[in-house]
């Protein structure tokens, strides 16, 4: 593991994914969220909760990388984004069963689902283009002369 | 194809009866207190499908990513991957816990389940879902 590029791609990973969940969900996502405001705190409890919300995106981003190394330990950015792309159908999964569930609107459902998807896809490239394996674990086989 | 099926299949099996028993029948009392969250049972018996296709969707994911990126490792390579997307999925569960007004008991005890869940998953898909041997090109 090259603990150096993966603490630089965890690190841009939690950035990215602090700012895209502020921006999609907090801002796109606003006013249909409204449209189920009892399911949700009230809007003046969220600040005192906001350390789960970034202890969540911490661990998240974590995670993400160490699965991004494993999974692509040569990085490369389409690599990482298809990785993402999966990792967001893994998440789509339980928003489809809290639709079932809980009295989201279907546009709430399309919302978490889209987010989920972008947002893995996009981080999976971030960390995919960032994160490199150390050059001397990676092995030079000499072509034999025939 | 076929492994990837076969393997599919009873993780999918598994996965459901899992959430059944674990949210339907062991967490019951636990749901109850939070019942103002949650659809009437009616309704939610309504949208049944789209739990199955959640779970579905889930499962069919979880074996692509083995498949693709794990294959080879065994139910080992099969409880690592399982045990790191349940990690993910605890990290969203800290976002709807600071969004949504739920217990902390829940929550624990709901990823709780969702870590059995994932490793059980790991494990059978592991251990049958097998990489296609590389062929040969000699004579």
């Amino acid at each position: 593991m090259n603990w150096k590029k993966f603490f630089f791609a965890f690190i841009a990973a939690f950035i990215f994914l602090f700012v895209f969940g502020f921006l999609w969900y907090a801002t796109l996502m606003h006013d249909a969220h409204r449209e189920v405001a009892t399911l949700l705190r009230p809007e003046a409890d969220l600040k005192s909760y906001f350390g789960w919300l970034a202890l969540g995106q911490f661990v998240m981003a974590f995670f993400f990388t160490l699965l991004c190394a494993r999974y692509v330990p040569g990085g490369r950015a389409g690599a990482g984004a298809m990785l993402g792309i999966l990792v967001g159908l893994v998440y789509a999964g339980p928003h489809l069963i809290s639709f079932a569930v809980q009295p989201l609107t279907f546009k709430i459902l399309c919302g978490w689902v889209a987010g989920a998807v972008i947002q893995f896809a996009i981080a999976g490239a971030i960390v995919g283009a960032i994160y490199k394996p150390a050059t001397g674990h990676i092995m030079y086989v000499k072509e034999r002369s025939r | 194809m076929k492994r990837f099926i076969l393997a599919f299949i009873p993780a999918f099996i598994f996965i459901f009866l899992w959430g059944w028993f674990y949210n339907g029948v062991l967490l019951k009392d636990v749901f109850a207190e939070a019942q103002s969250l949650f659809r009437p049972r009616e309704e939610m018996m309504g949208l049944f499908h789209w739990i199955i296709i959640g779970q579905a969707g889930l499962t069919l994911s979880f074996v692509m990513i083995y498949a693709s990126g794990f294959a080879g490792g065994g139910i080992a390579a099969g409880v690592r991957l399982g045990i790191m997307l349940e990690i993910l999925a605890i990290s969203a569960r800290c976002a709807i816990y600071a969004t949504q007004p739920f217990s902390a008991k829940l929550l624990v005890l709901v990823s709780i389940g969702g870590f059995i869940e994932m490793i059980v998953t790991g494990v059978i898909v592991g251990a049958i879902y097998k990489p296609a041997p590389a062929r040969s090109s000699s004579p």
